[in-house]
């Protein structure tokens, strides 16, 4: 039996303007297996940050149903959204969005704070070697090039071992060579077992995926398997 | 890693903004703290100055008001009088251990007033025992002498044995003792014997005020009612005194207090403004944080605990400043209340210290809260992205 870590069912989110109803997502349905590589695509105001957050347990649906390893998402309260956020969800943003006050080990271990798990030291090196930053580990973010962020960014969203990696538009900054690396460490990635989500209008990166969801006002389009 | 550090780490990537707000919060905890001290040295050491006269009461003439009163235990000289008579009718109330009779008289040298005393010498060795004298104390039968207070004879360069005209007819006086400094106001005084005094300011048989120390302070009340049956005497406590000199600094120190508010208000806007400036520029920072596992109440935790960090902070600066310059601002202090006591004012004592940091303690909790709650409900993909798709 397929093991199906996502399954959202007529997945809609409805925002108010005054007095105005704004179909943000409508009636979308699909399905992520683990070790699944899905690309979210579609033009600006599509609804892929909607359904990122949505699969992000950053917020519910209106309407539908949303299974997370089984879990049903609808109606959850705050706290418990974050705990599923938490154990299972890593992201991974465009802008890379490290602090830059912190050097690479530390932007890469802040998770851990947040979840309160004591990963040690050991578990920051076991990641910072997986991204090939051993060399960068005391460095600060300005001491980094682009791609190089984007691995510090990776790794601190692989420190809490999540079963699924969101990544937005994880190469939208970056040169083509560079964007190319990064493919290859999500490629290694979901080689080791690893679910990932990835928004992108990077044509290369969403042919790599096993599944492409295509979104155009909200509606998912052309479903491709 | 924990909150205290990465939220250290983030004060020290705005320098100057930290900088600023912990300026603020310095100015008014530092003028808060003077205020405080202040108050608690004042009344300290008026009523340390109030015991020291070693008086309980004074009676006075009927309608002198306690003002007044306040003015002669200070060296203020009233147009009102009472006789030897009523001196003699106190002596006679049970209970009454001293009562001495006491002229005051003021006049102008160089345009400075110098307050002179006429007194019972033997009675005053009694009231205040801790007086010792360079030279020698006068005795009720010596005439043209007089004992001086240390400051005067400073200011006035006299010494022991020095003859100088006194009174309006520049009669030659001896200068036959100088008190060793008391910190009161007896270090800026003259003493003749009283019927020298009298008489040489043309007041024969005139007394100021009885200065009454009873055997009983429970009875003070009893005393003090029996007394004022004598015809034309009114008495007052010291504590009467105490409060009267108390709401002549009232007003002064309402003046203070203003400014104090309106600095603390000033400080705790401009820390909430900073703070909502710094929780608006980081919502993408929140966003993320979000996204990575922080609740909200991680991140209103964060910005808590950067506002304490600055405001405690800014309450220890404030407090040290504060402590540094009391001099300063004792100096300033002094000149714009109407009657400070000899001696520090400020009294910094350490449940003010304490009281000052809890209350930038609580400034830091007030200012962070909308920003804090605002900040834990950031939607994180919209902060992150800028807006919805």
């Amino acid at each position: 039996m397929i093991d199906e870590l996502i399954v959202a069912k007529n997945l809609t989110k409805i925002y108010h303007r005054g007095s105005e109803d704004i179909y943000a997502l409508k009636n979308a349905s699909f399905a992520i297996t683990e070790g699944e590589f899905a690309a979210i695509v579609g033009p600006s105001g599509s609804g892929k940050t909607t359904l990122l957050n949505l699969l992000g347990c950053l917020d519910t649906p209106t309407r539908g149903s949303l299974r997370l390893n089984g879990r049903e998402i609808s109606g959850l309260k705050e706290h418990a959204l974050v705990r599923l956020r938490r154990e299972n969800i890593g992201f991974v943003f465009q802008q890379f969005l490290l602090l830059p006050t912190l050097t690479v080990r530390e932007n890469i271990a802040l998770p851990l704070l947040f979840s309160k798990k004591n990963g040690g030291n050991g578990k920051v090196d076991e990641v910072i070697r997986l991204i090939g930053l051993d060399a960068r580990a005391e460095h600060l973010p300005n001491q980094l090039s682009g791609g190089e962020m984007q691995r510090v960014a990776i790794g601190r969203a692989l420190i809490t071992n999540p079963r699924i990696i969101l990544a937005d538009e994880p190469t939208g900054n970056l040169d083509s060579v560079t964007a190319r690396a990064i493919f290859d460490l999500f490629q290694d990635l979901n080689g080791q077992g690893l679910t990932l989500l990835v928004v992108t209008h990077n044509v290369e990166l969403a042919k790599m995926a096993h599944k492409i969801i295509c979104l155009a006002d909200g509606e998912i389009v052309q479903p491709k398997s | 890693m924990n909150f205290i550090t990465l939220a250290l780490k983030n004060l020290v990537r705005r320098r100057g903004r930290t900088g600023l707000t912990l300026l603020g919060v310095a100015i008014a905890i530092t003028l808060l703290f003077s205020l405080l001290s202040f108050n608690v040295g004042y009344e300290k050491q008026l009523s340390g100055e109030l015991e020291s006269t070693g008086i309980h009461m004074l009676a006075v003439p009927k309608g002198c008001p306690y003002e007044a009163a306040s003015l002669i235990i200070h060296g203020g000289v009233i147009p009102k009088y009472l006789s030897n008579s009523d001196v003699a009718e106190a002596k006679k109330i049970e209970g009454v251990e001293i009562a001495s009779p006491m002229l005051l008289h003021q006049f102008y040298k160089d345009e400075k007033p110098h307050i002179v005393y006429g007194i019972n010498i033997e009675d005053m060795k009694r009231l205040k025992p801790y007086w010792t004298v360079e030279g020698r104390f006068f005795s009720h039968t010596e005439d043209t002498v007089m004992v001086i207070g240390r400051n005067l004879a400073e200011k006035e360069n006299l010494k022991v044995g020095d003859v100088v005209p006194f009174g309006p007819d520049k009669i030659p006086f001896t200068v036959v003792g100088i008190l060793e400094r008391t910190g009161t106001q007896d270090d800026e005084f003259h003493f003749l014997p009283l019927e020298v005094a009298q008489r040489t300011f043309g007041k024969p048989d005139q007394i100021t005020t009885i200065a009454i120390r009873v055997d009983d302070i429970s009875r003070m009340s009893e005393i003090a009612n029996q007394l004022e049956t004598i015809p034309d005497v009114q008495v007052v406590t010291m504590t009467q005194i105490m409060g009267t000199i108390m709401n002549l600094v009232g007003s002064a120190q309402t003046l203070l207090i203003s400014v104090i508010i309106i600095a603390i208000i000033i400080s705790a806007v401009g820390i909430m403004n900073t703070l909502l400036m710094s929780v608006n520029e980081r919502t993408r920072e929140f966003g993320m944080m979000k996204a990575l596992g922080a609740s909200g109440l991680d991140i209103g935790k964060l910005v808590v605990i950067e506002t304490l960090l600055i405001t405690t902070s800014g309450g220890i600066l404030g407090l040290l400043v504060s402590i540094a310059s009391t001099s300063l601002i004792e100096g300033f202090v002094k000149g714009i209340i109407p009657y400070s006591p000899a001696g520090r004012l400020m009294s910094p004592e350490p449940r003010l210290i304490g009281l000052c940091l809890l209350f930038s303690i609580c400034i830091g909790f007030v200012c962070a809260l909308y920003p804090a709650i605002k900040s834990s409900r950031l939607t994180p993909m919209e902060a992150i992205r800028g807006d919805l798709e």
